[in-house]
């Protein structure tokens, strides 16, 4: 089945009702991610902004056409590492996916994330990153990218936005020797389907998708420019798209690749920086790309 | 035929938890807990026992892997002491409340700080409020029992809550007593398979488990927790006779009465210092005093009716807590006695604490402290705690 038509006719797992704020790149990932998964699958989504959106339910309702749970904030990897070994003992095959917000994921999370990946449980774990805790009012995470401004890293007389970069979670979890990890974003839908078929067909350990998942409300931009501001963070190499599997990384290359100002422009959480905090942000894109060219080789396409 | 063996606690943990075939197992190290995980980890290692394992990164996790597949229908078992079940106590409070039925052997330690190791009931006492049933055992052989007793107790569909079963850390984690292993067969007559219907976490029945729920329900959920948790106490009762009928062994349910009946005296415990204070009590007997003991069995659901029955128109009793409760000046369990004996002034009630952080309890404190029940009935005198101190001695403590 070509992508399009998945996209066109497996039908939408979410319940009627269901709304994140408009033009939300984690409920267009999560609508897009249970179309190609399908009805063999059961749900984690920890506490985040799918959770608050009442995706597992709410006001008397579920929240999916799927069994879906609500894990706490930083259990969701073990929980459903707990599951999986149900459905192992019973010898019933049933796909296990975590759908996890970047605080859930990199922050809080990350211990028992981590594990579940070094004991190498079959699990999909996929991880909207939309930069900080939107749910609860924009705050800083551990995937926030330096400069944003943010409740907790306000624009100041002193200090302007966050001060660090961010936490490079599917580097990370490569680095675990997980199964297969991938970079994915709502703007290359042929690749995000792809890759998580490729996820489906893992049979043995964890799969790891990393979601680029612009926040309009948090980001600040007009919400009909979400594909285009995840679009920009690929061609800027801002958001790379690349896989790894089998200890070898597959990179695919941006041909003219645009400075990283014609991403940030597009975000109001990007306006106060100035020329020499924009070309500190290029250098380390491009150094943190540099390495990724190095590390796939042969593998770019 | 039941196999007769020398056994540590720990090892009579294990045996019970792989008596009543958990699919899933979850736990993660710690003093004095360690060897009830590394005896599990052998006998799968050695085909004796069928249960997936996960060997987690954290307690936390090993809570949060034993939910995941309690939601899914699993019999599960874990294990910890005090830090670790402090790092659990996130999980630990979502199995009871989303109401899964489970076991969990508590090997008590003190909590740090100071810097401890050694046994104590704080770790679990301070985890009361958290909706599980919180038994404690006196010696190895009860914990075998109880750990099997403690799935039928908590998979009753007019409970389904989780279970605790303590056991003090290096007293009995640690030492070995005579305990005997029964039969598989008639552990598997005794305690049928897990088949819950509460709950799903499956393709074939989509079910959110859940969900963000307003405050008029969560009361409802919170009303029939408590209510099930009452009915525990019968459910206790019950199973408790049924296993003596099937095994020979009786413990007397949410309590055990030992010389009450005539006994002007009474000392109230929990845990393996019982046996001392049995011992003690018969010595006093021996010298005509008419002394008894109640050990408590059950700190959740409390039995609150049976104490009172026990306790009432005694001229004395002293509660013996090996823990703290912070505020009270006092330990947690004779809160719990004096909360149940409220219309009961006439008895001299005095609290005591010993044996913190692995401190002895020995024969010379409980017979001393008899000796100090039996000098008065005078309550004001001796309403102030009491503490244990090194050499038998007791101490008051304003």
């Amino acid at each position: 089945m070509k992508y399009r038509d998945i996209l066109m006719e497996q039908e939408d797992l979410v319940s009627p009702g269901i709304s994140a704020c408009q033009g939300c790149g984690a409920e267009l990932c999560l609508r897009t991610a249970l179309r190609v998964l399908g009805k063999n699958t059961v749900v984690a989504i920890p506490p985040g902004c799918l959770a608050g959106a009442g995706v597992v339910g709410w006001n008397y309702d579920n929240g999916l056409k799927i069994p879906v749970h609500i894990t706490l904030l930083d259990n969701t990897a073990s929980f459903l590492a707990g599951v999986k070994e149900l459905y192992d003992y019973l010898d019933e095959d049933v796909q296990v996916v975590a759908i996890a917000g970047d605080g859930a994921t990199a922050d809080c999370g990350f211990q028992s994330l981590s594990g579940a990946a070094e004991r190498g449980h079959n699990i999909i774990y996929i991880c909207y990153d939309n930069e900080g805790y939107m749910n609860t009012g924009f705050q800083r995470s551990g995937t926030t990218t330096k400069g944003s401004h943010t409740s907790t890293t306000p624009v100041g007389s002193l200090i302007k936005g966050k001060a660090q970069h961010k936490k490079d979670m599917p580097m990370i979890m490569a680095m675990h020797n997980a199964a297969y990890v991938a970079t994915l974003n709502p703007a290359y839908m042929k690749d995000f389907v792809s890759k998580l078929k490729k996820a489906m067909s893992v049979k043995e350990g964890l799969s790891y998708l990393h979601v680029c998942s612009p926040c309009p409300t948090g980001w600040r931009f007009n919400s009909d420019l979400s594909i285009e501001v995840a679009r920009k963070a690929v061609k800027t190499n801002f958001f790379p798209l690349y896989e790894y599997e089998n200890n070898s990384f597959k990179l695919k290359k941006v041909a003219n690749p645009e400075p990283v100002s014609n991403f940030l422009k597009l975000s109001k959480k990007f306006k106060h920086l100035d020329e020499k905090d924009i070309e500190e942000i290029q250098a380390h894109v491009d150094e943190k790309y540099n390495n990724l060219v190095n590390l796939a080789g042969e593998n770019i396409n | 035929m039941s196999k007769v063996m020398a056994t540590t606690g720990n090892t009579a943990a294990a045996i019970g938890a792989a008596l009543a075939k958990p699919q899933v197992i979850a736990a993660y190290p710690i003093t004095p807990q360690s060897s009830v995980v590394e005896n599990l980890a052998g006998m799968i290692a050695n085909g004796e026992l069928n249960s997936k394992m996960v060997e987690v990164e954290s307690e936390h996790s090993a809570m949060s892997v034993v939910q995941g597949a309690a939601v899914s229908g699993a019999r599960t078992f874990t294990a910890t002491s005090a830090q670790g079940l402090a790092l659990m106590y996130e999980p630990y409070f979502r199995m009871s409340t989303l109401r899964l039925p489970m076991v969990m052997a508590i090997a008590g330690r003190e909590m740090t700080s100071p810097e401890t190791v050694w046994g104590s009931q704080q770790d679990s006492i301070s985890v009361r409020d958290a909706g599980w049933l919180q038994m404690y055992v006196e010696d190895n052989q009860e914990i075998l029992d109880m750990i099997i007793q403690g799935y039928k107790v908590a998979e009753n569909q007019k409970v389904l809550l989780p279970i605790n079963i303590i056991y003090d850390g290096f007293f009995l984690s640690h030492l070995m007593e005579r305990v005997e292993v029964p039969p598989q067969e008639k552990v598997d007559q005794f305690l049928p398979g897990y088949n819950p219907q509460h709950v799903k976490f499956n393709p074939s029945e989509p079910m959110a488990v859940d969900p963000l729920t307003p405050g008029d329900i969560l009361m409802e959920y919170r009303e029939d927790h408590l209510k099930a948790a009452h009915k525990a106490l019968e459910v206790i009762d019950d199973v408790d006779n049924d296993f003596g009928n099937s095994f020979g062994r009786y413990y007397g349910g949410a309590v055990q009465e030992y010389l009450c009946d005539d006994a002007d005296i009474v000392l109230v415990t929990m845990g393996s210092m019982t046996g001392t204070a049995k011992e003690a009590v018969n010595i006093k007997r021996e010298q005509g005093i008419k002394a008894g003991l109640l050990k408590i069995r059950a700190m959740r659901p409390f039995p609150e009716t049976k104490v009172n029955e026990v306790l009432k128109g005694k001229k004395a009793v002293a509660v013996v807590d090996r823990n703290v409760c912070f505020g009270w000046n006092t330990g947690t369990l004779f809160v719990e006695v004096k909360a149940a004996l409220n219309r009961c002034d006439d008895i001299s009630l005095v609290p005591v604490i010993g044996g913190l952080g692995g401190a002895d309890i020995t024969l010379n404190h409980f017979t001393n402290c008899i000796d100090l029940l039996q000098k008065t009935s005078d309550y004001k005198k001796y309403h102030k705690c009491i503490w244990f101190k090194k050499g038998g001695e007791l101490h008051e403590v304003s």
